[in-house]
């Protein structure tokens, strides 16, 4: 494991990422934009799952665009977020809030396409799925604040 | 007053506030920074991570069944809430770096963006919306707004990127 991702840090790419801030910033830039997508269809796909607003619409009014909307976002995001990590491979892998943003995110990743996809459009189970998904979505948005920020 | 002057006294203002003891805690305490940044971030993906859904619908881009006021008055709370968290910790933040930010080229490309998604949502306010009677329920509706709602995921997205940037070149040198 170590040595892969030493490998990845050696590449031209990471190299060229990490150096040049312009591009570091450029990545991260476009990484929040997926993040506010996904999180964006999270809340809105979510709270009428959860029968918080547009109660009076059927859900699938309502959720099927920004339940995509968060799957344009998660690939945006995971893209630029891999471009970010190459650089860093060997102290992210090694950092706890980095650690446990992973593990929420497989998390959240696998629920939204075995759970969240299927449940946004049906009315049982629509309130659980819609609150866990939430949940876990914005575990991943603090660990990501916590790691960029505290490391 | 020439337009040196005014750089002047802004900076000057910019100083002061520095000098104030909400941005010394600011800038100097260890978790000051770090708590006030993840709330401006986590406020921004909220805000206008729902406002889009609302210019989406107005773009005629998606929910074509979800009359446009009911969706403006049920997400509207929520990007509103948003934006005050954004806005009073990117003030606060502000107050510690006043003077690194002013000078920063992406923090006024910033600023110059956020104004002209004040001036669009204002227009739409007073002169497009006044007639949502007549579209209120259209999948597609007319030209202005739908240029409202293209209009604010555009400077939004331009604010969010002046913004990532400027944190990447504000500290250097």
């Amino acid at each position: 494991m170590g040595s892969l991702l030493a490998w990845v840090q050696a590449t031209p790419l990471a190299t060229t990422i990490g150096g040049s801030t312009l591009l570091t910033g450029f990545l991260s830039a476009i990484h929040l934009l997926g993040l506010t997508l996904l999180v964006g269809g999270a809340v809105v796909s979510s709270l009428r799952m959860l029968g918080i607003i547009l109660t009076d619409r059927p859900l699938d009014d309502v959720t099927p665009g920004p339940v995509r909307g968060m799957f344009v976002g998660m690939a945006i995001s995971v893209a630029s977020g891999l471009l970010l990590f190459a650089p860093r491979a060997s102290a992210a892998a090694e950092n706890s809030f980095f650690q446990v943003k992973m593990l929420l995110l497989g998390a959240a990743i696998a629920f939204y396409f075995a759970v969240y996809r299927g449940a946004s459009r049906r009315i049982d189970h629509a309130r659980l799925a819609g609150g866990i998904g939430l949940l876990l979505w914005a575990g991943v948005a603090v660990a990501g604040c916590a790691f960029i920020l505290l490391e | 007053m020439s337009l040196l002057n005014v750089s002047e006294s802004i900076l000057r203002a910019c100083e002061w506030l520095e000098n104030t003891q909400l941005g010394i805690l600011v800038r100097e305490s260890l978790y000051g920074f770090p708590i006030l940044a993840a709330i401006h971030i986590l406020g921004l993906t909220v805000s206008v991570g729902t406002l889009i859904w609302f210019d989406l619908r107005l773009a005629g881009v998606s929910m074509p069944r979800c009359p446009v006021s009911s969706l403006y008055r049920r997400l509207m709370p929520w990007t509103l809430a948003g934006f005050i968290i954004m806005f009073v910790s990117g003030a606060m933040l502000f107050t510690g770096f006043a003077t690194k930010a002013y000078g920063n080229v992406y923090f006024r490309v910033k600023l110059a963006a956020i104004v002209l998604a004040g001036a669009n949502a204002l227009l739409y306010h007073l002169v497009t919306e006044r007639r949502i009677a007549d579209w209120n329920d259209a999948a597609r509706p007319p030209m202005a707004a739908r240029a409202a709602g293209l209009i604010s995921i555009v400077v939004w997205t331009i604010v969010i990127m002046a913004g990532r940037m400027m944190s990447y070149t504000m500290f250097s040198g």
